[in-house]
């Protein structure tokens, strides 16, 4: 603590107030004191001489014999605290010990990164015995077993300890997260946790990096009620999509917000996760609307780790390796039912093709024995996959001196796919350097790179890719036949008529999908403090990624890039800069404190794109490396595109009492992406807050720590449309026109100068509620949430040449509650157990559509067109297809045969209806943890419910058969004569008597289900231990992820959370084939010294 | 501010276009693939736009039906505008861009400066041509539709009312008629004019079209316009055009080398191809040879998938005469067996058989031909007959066409067995011959629809005409009334609410 203990001071007032003291010091150093007034006697008159003093002997001075007790933070801030008279510790620096003593209990009071706690209280129950800690932590206290230590300290959680034989006793103690004096980051700021008026989520490192995330966003889940998070993939290269408070729009982006240290930063999921210090989820419009015209979905605030402490270098160390195995597999044919099936709809045939009869044979010497038995039976999903194997380093280096801090911090990760040859590669550092040269300035820069390197699975589309014929590919074929050659379904002489497709080991292990990104992200700011309670901070951040994808498909994949074979290298750059400059005023008066802020802010972003692809290869060595060697190129192409956003915003908080809180923000922001006629929008909020618990008529509740209620109301937007949106613009490219490209141009869209933001209105009432000690914590909310003048793609006739127009218009709702509860159920020195129990329940509803609320059909679009539809009245995410009431039975042909049917068909409604909804009704999670000496273990568990899956794989494994391999059911639940009474349709051989599918509700099931998400079992090495080892901290963990999933019985894919539409709004939980989930085993360390 | 203006630098404002001669230009090519010439795109599963009809007949199958709805629903004659309304929606969206476009190539060309007079009507004509296309094919899908001839620049006059038939048809004569006497457009075939329109490809279309005006449903007499466009297309005041000829070794037809072979085999006939979608192996690929094989080949073309979706039925091939007619002989119109090997198959159209495409390159660059000199002889067989009685003329016109499919035959046995037909016996043969003859350009369902009747061969070859409206198809369905028009899209009656009520009877 080096500035404490190099400063000195010298003063000389005499009877002068004690605030008047603190004044002066803060005036004459960078100390700054933090404290509750009614704590203090501020105007009690002192004298004070004292010459070259370090600031806690004036301290001990100031406070002699009195209550006052006080804690030193960063090595500048002052946190004052009274410790009420019956806790107070008569030995307080120095003080007499009244008690008598039974026996000599000593140790030492420490905070979680091994730090000292001086005047911690430590207080035997139910007397007025206690004692405080020194400067160095230690204490010593007469008890005799049996006693219950109450040991406690502003801004920590009390403990209450009961005594064994021990002479010595080392108390850990943990930062309280949710105490009122808790200062929690906001939009340009930070406020105190009381103060607040929003409902704003707050996570740490420490809960953020439990489960070994490779992904930023990964440990978000489960941890903030209403927050959403979809980890759509079991790929290191999939993007989770975040979902806060339900989805409000339709043509514009869902996603919230993501501001790292008061930058705005894109694909935040490739941001090493071990950089991040904390992150806090602004949810209602009181914390939102300072980022007004992009707070719609929810901020994301991330504030990364900087710089040590003074005079203290921590080198730490975190590390991890983990093995990924499959979850489970697909129940699919083996070989043998496989044949049965093909056989048997060969069999069928002229039942649905009279005339057509296929023979049956199994005559491929390649293939089959001579008594017609397979030579093989490959398990795909066994061979397309692997026990994947990642390794994770994170090195930080945190160091302070007097007027400065550096942290350097250096991340190396290689994660595996469990798909063949999907990996990712991950070097990231960063550096953070703050200094204050001057009392009234501090600059500080921050500065990330990040080099990622991947090799993309393919999750989206419909193709013969390997996530599909890892289920599709005949187990009849091997990998490779015994010559070398891969497998692929045409290679059989027997007259099967196979879907075409390469065998998915064959792809994954020839074909090249390589991305290269990088990442220069950073900010510098300088802090200017004009007055003591006047700062001015201007800062500037930028965001650039650079991105590379190399691809190269050979020519013998059939059904993807034979005969020709293929090679594209896309580049992609985004270059974003912002300029923020606020004023932030805090003042405190007796009952008044007051926080405001002034800013204005400009935002530019520019994006560049080029993309080359050619086919035609006559070998597949020259690859991307040189493309010209393709002989059939495409046109080449590129884009360009810009937008720039200018700000300026306010807030102001003002707390009466510490009792009666109002926040008032509002937010002026121009966007270069609306009409000419409505660049600028405004967008207001104001929150109230009262703390129950501070009034008198609840002051004898003895156990009531704190009861606070909040309300707020505010109006955010969304600003996220592609850019030019508002303008009709002509399109150019190039067409065929006799045997070359002639260029041709056309406009493209209807142009709509009164475009303007879409806005969200928001109305949030919340309570936190305290007790026992902050022994039990509790937080809810209800909120409703509408979204009008949705920027969307307004339906327009066709008639018009235009499909749409992006329009200012309908109004999608969400309301829901979200509820979290913490319970400390054992608080013992040995043996502690937290529960935490989360939910959110969000019902969303479409309230009004296009100018005459017409349907949208907005895709997926797939085998018998869009896979939803937006109706007013429904939810987003609806699933629109027909109902399949059954098979059509042996008795009902003629009325199959008006439908074009014949019995085994499936049986389905006359009108399309909703079959199930993507989205979940309710989410939510029950996280345990224990502490038991020095061994920690969680369990997490995540739940959701209410929502349905779309299983578009039903469709080819299924609803079809004999061309590709398929699910058991097909053969064991099919229609036959004898099973009538059944969903599934009789086997039919795809290729000779064709097939009958589309969406119908046999395809949906219940979606809800319940996953053993994180199971973890710690152990922090003891100080004595450590001191040998030269650490500062130790600890080891192994942990299970992914452990196990409770779902619907019907459900027959992989994971029930997962989309193979990636990117598309609607296709959350519509599978056309998975990449399956892996559980997770970890082991991982970590340490400091 | 300026910080705050947006300037597109990928794309054009369109305060910008029609600014230089090159964005005319431009704007003109871009309608050589929307609209109209939209009707033949594709997938493998869903055949293309111009299949409907041939599905609804029943005269053709999709092996696909089961997951394409607009298959299975027109082939079960169970359409309407919900069940296949996204992909009627879809048809109608296509020809309304093309629409839109040519609407704003014609307002804006008249002032794009640095054009020459010719060059300025031709382009106008091009677009008209195109405008007048693409209302044809929705006049004849839709029946009244909206009439639009103006483009969209703002909000306004969204929800437009449906225009009689009439009046669509009088805006397509217009248009034709304003790009085949004004235009300036060169006299030569369109393979000769850089497959660019030219005045033959207008005067085809505006002879079609006066065909198709004086039968159902519009019923007016223009058969006198038909006849004497048909002449003067065939008299070469609109280019040389003429019907390609067999090869012969000794005196007999090659059949590798007959008349459709060698149109098969060519990239598009100049003397012969009227109006062509051009394909291009490295630009722009056909995907018509995907259709010339059963999904079950896909093992043995180089494709990976092929479907038949464009599969006649056995009443279908017994329209042909099996013996004396060659497009039922094996590869002429259709094929049955893999060269080869002993696979076979149902018919398939080998006209699309592309035999590098199939086997060497899985990428084809044929064209497609759409309207055809032996359409133009039919419509003026037709037309003449109508008009004037069954004339020398119109006897050589259908004689032509007949003489080349019965290669056996003498030509003038065969006008001697028409000359002596009434209008109406002789206007029959006309449309045995159409059904016959076009049925690559899909014409089938086109003349059901005018004729209102419908072609029935009890005996292979010997076609008897009945009454389409109460026609059993192949598909054991009977055809109404409304199956004489689709039904509106769905979509667009919820989005345009001025569009009234559905065809009748959906």
């Amino acid at each position: 603590n080096n500035y404490v203990e190099i400063t000195k001071i010298s003063l000389n007032l005499s009877n002068v107030k004690v605030n008047e003291v603190l004044d002066v010091i803060e005036s004459k150093t960078e100390f700054r004191f933090l404290y509750k007034d009614r704590d203090l006697d501020l105007d009690r008159k002192v004298t004070i001489n004292v010459n070259q003093e370090r600031v806690v002997n004036v301290l001990d001075k100031l406070f002699e014999n009195t209550a006052v007790i006080y804690k030193i933070y960063n090595d500048r801030q002052i946190l004052l605290k009274t410790v009420s008279e019956s806790k107070r510790p008569k030995s307080s620096l120095g003080a007499e010990i009244v008690t008598p003593q039974q026996q000599t209990l000593t140790g030492s009071v420490i905070d979680e990164e091994g730090l000292p706690i001086p005047g911690a209280s430590i207080v035997i129950k139910g007397t007025n015995v206690g004692v405080a800690t020194d400067f160095d932590g230690h204490y010593s206290i007469n008890a005799e077993p049996g006693d219950i230590l109450v040991v406690s300290f502003i801004g920590f959680a009390t403990q209450e300890i009961v005594l064994g034989n021990q002479d010595t006793l080392n108390i850990t103690m943990k930062t309280e997260t949710s105490s009122l004096d808790e200062v929690v980051v906001v939009g340009y700021g930070t406020q105190r946790k009381s103060d607040l008026t929003g409902s704003v989520g707050v996570i740490g490192s420490e809960k953020l990096l439990k489960a070994p995330v490779t992904n930023s966003l990964q440990g978000l889940q489960g941890k903030v009620a209403g927050v959403n998070v979809f980890l759509n993939s079991g790929s290191p290269t999939g993007a989770p999509r975040i979902v806060i408070r339900g989805v409000g729009t339709i043509n514009s982006s869902s996603d919230p917000l993501y501001v790292v240290d008061g930058v705005v930063m894109d694909e935040i999921q490739f941001l090493n996760p071990n950089d991040i210090e904390r992150m806090e989820v602004l949810k209602d419009a009181s914390s939102a609307a300072i980022y007004g015209a992009r707070g719609a979905n929810g901020v994301v605030l991330i504030t990364t780790k900087r710089g040590g402490e003074s005079g203290r270098t921590i080198i730490g160390y975190d590390g991890f390796v983990s093995v990924g195995k499959m979850r489970n597999k697909m129940d699919i044919l083996n070989a043998e039912e496989w044949l049965d099936v093909v056989r048997i709809g060969m069999e069928n045939t002229p039942k649905y093709r009279p005339g057509t009869t296929p023979v049956f044979t199994t005559n491929d010497p390649d293939l089959f024995d001579a008594q017609g038995n397979p030579l093989y039976d490959t398990d795909w999903q066994e061979e397309a996959t692997r026990t994947a194997i990642s390794n994770n380093h994170q090195l930080s280096i945190r160091s302070g001196s007097e007027k400065s801090s550096v942290g350097a911090f250096l991340n190396y990760s290689n994660v595996q796919g469990i798909m063949l040859n999907n990996d990712l590669e991950r070097i990231s550092g960063k550096i953070a350097y703050d200094v204050t040269p001057k009392d009234w300035l501090s600059l500080g820069i921050n500065l990330l790179v990040n080099d990622v390197k991947d090799t993309e699975f393919e999750e989206g589309g419909g193709g013969q890719v390997p996530r599909r014929t890892m289920i599709e590919m005949p187990p009849i074929f091997p990998v490779k036949f015994p010559d070398g050659t891969y497998s692929n379904s045409f290679m059989i002489d027997d007259a099967y008529n196979l879907e075409a497709m390469a065998n998915p080991v064959h792809v994954l292990e020839t074909q090249e999908r390589f991305w290269h990104r990088n990442q220069l992200f950073g900010n510098v700011y300088a802090e200017f403090t004009i007055l003591p309670d006047l700062k001015f901070r201007t800062q500037f951040g930028f965001d650039k990624h650079i991105r590379e994808k190399k691809e190269y498909s050979p020519r013998d994949l059939i059904n993807i890039s034979a005969p020709n074979g293929y090679a594209r290298i896309y580049n992609q750059k985004s270059t974003y800069w912002q300029q923020e400059n606020y004023l932030t005023y805090t003042k405190e008066m007796d009952d008044h404190r007051i926080n405001a802020m002034l800013g204005l802010s400009w935002q530019e972003q520019v994006s560049e794109d080029s993309n080359i692809f050619s086919r035609g290869f006559s070998d597949d060595f020259f690859k991307y490396n040189n493309i010209g060697a393709g002989s059939d190129p495409d046109s080449p192409s590129s884009g360009y595109s810009k937008w720039s956003l200018n700000s300026y915003f306010l807030r102001a908080g003002y707390t009466f009492k510490n009792k009666y809180m109002v926040t008032l923000t509002g937010r002026l922001d121009g966007s270069s992406r609306f009409g000419e006629n409505n660049k600028y929008g405004f967008f207001p909020s104001v929150g109230g807050g009262w703390i129950l618990s501070e009034e008198s008529f609840l002051s004898d509740v003895e156990d009531l720590d704190n009861l606070k209620l909040r309300a707020s109301y505010g109006v955010t937007g969304n600003t996220e449309i592609p850019a030019y949106s508002s303008l009709a613009t002509v399109s150019s490219g190039t067409i065929l026109l006799n045997g070359t490209r002639v260029s041709s141009s056309q406009v493209n869209r209807l142009a709509n100068p009164n475009l303007e933001w879409e806005k969200t209105s928001q109305f949030d009432i919340g309570l936190d509620l305290a007790a026992f000690n902050q022994g039990l914590r509790f937080e809810f909310d209800y909120y409703y949430k509408k979204t009008t003048d949705l920027l969307l793609d307004r339906p327009v006739p066709y008639s018009t040449g235009f499909a749409a127009v992006r329009d200012n218009i309908g109004a999608v709702s969400n309301k829901g509650i979200e509820a979290m509860v913490t319970a400390n159920i054992f608080r013992k020195p040995d043996f502690n157990w937290e529960t935490s129990f989360n939910i959110n329940f969000n019902k969303n509803k479409i309230e009004s559509l296009g100018e005459n609320d017409e349907d949208i059909e907005p895709g997926p679009f797939w085998v018998s067109g869009s896979q939803t539809i937006l109706r007013v009245g429904e939810s987003l995410s609806s699933y629109w297809g027909y109902e399949r009431l059954g098979t059509w039975g042996t008795d009902e042909a003629a009325e199959a045969a008006l439908v074009g049917a014949v019995p085994g068909e499936a049986k389905r409604s006359a009108e399309k209806k909703i079959l199930g909804n993507g989205l979940p009704d309710f989410t939510g999670s029950w996280i345990n943890t224990f502490r038991y000496k020095n061994f920690d273990f969680t369990a997490d568990i995540q739940f959701v419910g209410g929502v349905d899956i779309l299983q578009q794989f039903y469709h080819s494994t299924e609803d079809r058969s004999g061309i590709a391999n398929g699910l058991a059911t097909i053969l064991y639940d099919g229609w036959t004569e004898q099973n009538q009474n059944t969903m599934v349709q009789e086997i039919r051989n795809q290729s000779y008597a064709g097939q009958n599918s589309q969406i119908d509700s046999h395809w949906v099931v219940d979606g809800s289900y319940i996953r053993g998400n994180l199971f973890t079992l710690g152990y922090t090495f003891n100080q004595n231990v450590l001191d040998d080892l030269g650490l500062n901290k130790l600890r080891v963990y192994a942990s299970l992820e992914n452990a196990f999933v409770i779902d619907s019985k019907d459900f027959q894919g992989y994971d029930p959370q997962a989309t193979s539409w990636e990117g598309n709004q609607w296709g959350q939980n519509i599978f056309f084939f998975q990449y399956p989930k892996p559980t997770t085993f970890t082991l991982g360390c970590s340490f400091t010294f | 501010s300026d910080f705050l203006d947006e300037e597109p630098r990928s794309e054009l404002s369109s305060s910008q276009f029609f600014k230089e001669a090159d964005q005319a230009r431009s704007a003109v090519n871009s309608l050589y693939r929307t609209g109209a010439p939209s009707m033949t795109d594709g997938g493998v599963y869903s055949g293309v736009p111009t299949m409907l009809g041939a599905y609804m007949s029943g005269f053709f199958s999709n092996e696909y039906a089961g997951q394409e709805l607009h298959v299975s629903n027109t082939q079960q004659l169970t359409l309407n505008g919900d069940n296949i309304g996204g992909y009627l929606q879809d048809r109608w969206g296509d020809l309304y861009r093309g629409i839109s476009r040519a609407n704003n190539a014609i307002k804006y060309i008249p002032e794009t400066p640095g054009l020459t007079d010719s060059e300025r009507n031709q382009l106008m004509a091009e677009a008209k041509f195109f405008r007048a296309y693409a209302y044809y094919y929705l006049v004849r899908l839709f029946g009244p539709v909206p009439l639009t001839t103006e483009p969209y620049d703002s909000l306004e006059d969204l929800y437009l009312e449906r225009s009689s038939v009439a009046e669509v048809y009088a805006q397509i004569e217009a248009d034709l008629s304003d790009a085949l006497y004004n235009g300036e457009l060169p006299n030569v075939g369109m393979v000769d004019n850089g497959k660019r329109i030219s005045s033959g490809t207008v005067a085809t279309l505006l002879a079609e079209v006066y065909l198709t005006m004086s039968g159902n449903p519009l019923n007016v007499d223009r058969y006198g316009d038909a006849a004497s466009l048909a002449q003067k297309i065939v008299n070469g005041d609109y280019g040389s055009f003429s019907l390609v000829q067999h090869d012969m070794i000794d005196g007999e037809v090659d059949l590798e080398n007959s008349a459709y072979n060698k149109i098969r085999r060519s990239d598009a006939s100049a003397q012969e191809h009227i109006y062509i979608k051009e394909y291009d192996p490295a630009i722009s690929t056909s995907g018509f040879p995907r259709y010339s094989y059963p999904t079950g080949l896909s093992q043995d073309v180089l494709y990976d998938i092929v479907n038949g979706a464009y599969q006649p039925s056995s009443t279908f091939m017994d329209l042909y005469d099996p013996v004396n007619d060659l497009r039922a002989q094996e590869k002429q119109y259709f094929h049955t067996a893999l060269e080869g090997s002993d696979k076979t198959f149902e018919p398939t159209p080998y006209m699309w058989h592309d035999d590098e495409a199939i086997f060497e390159t899985a990428n084809s660059g044929k064209d497609q031909a759409m309207l055809t000199f032996a359409d133009v002889l039919l419509i003026g067989a037709e037309a003449i007959a109508q008009s004037s009685g069954v004339t020398a003329e119109a006897v050589d016109y259908l004689a032509q066409v007949r003489a080349r499919a019965y290669w056996q035959s003498d030509i003038s046995t065969i006008e001697t067995s028409l000359s002596g037909l009434g209008v109406n016996e002789f206007v029959e043969e006309v449309w045995k011959e159409r059904h016959r003859e076009l049925v690559f350009e899909f014409q089938n369902w086109n003349d059901i629809v005018r004729t209102r009747k419908f072609p029935v061969a009890n005996t292979p070859g010997e076609i008897t005409f009945v009454d389409a409206v109460g026609f059993v198809t192949s598909q054991d369905k009977q055809i109404e009334q409304k199956h004489m028009l689709l039904p509106l899209p769905g979509p667009e009656l919820q989005r345009n609410p001025s569009l009234g009520t559905d065809n009748n009877g959906y």
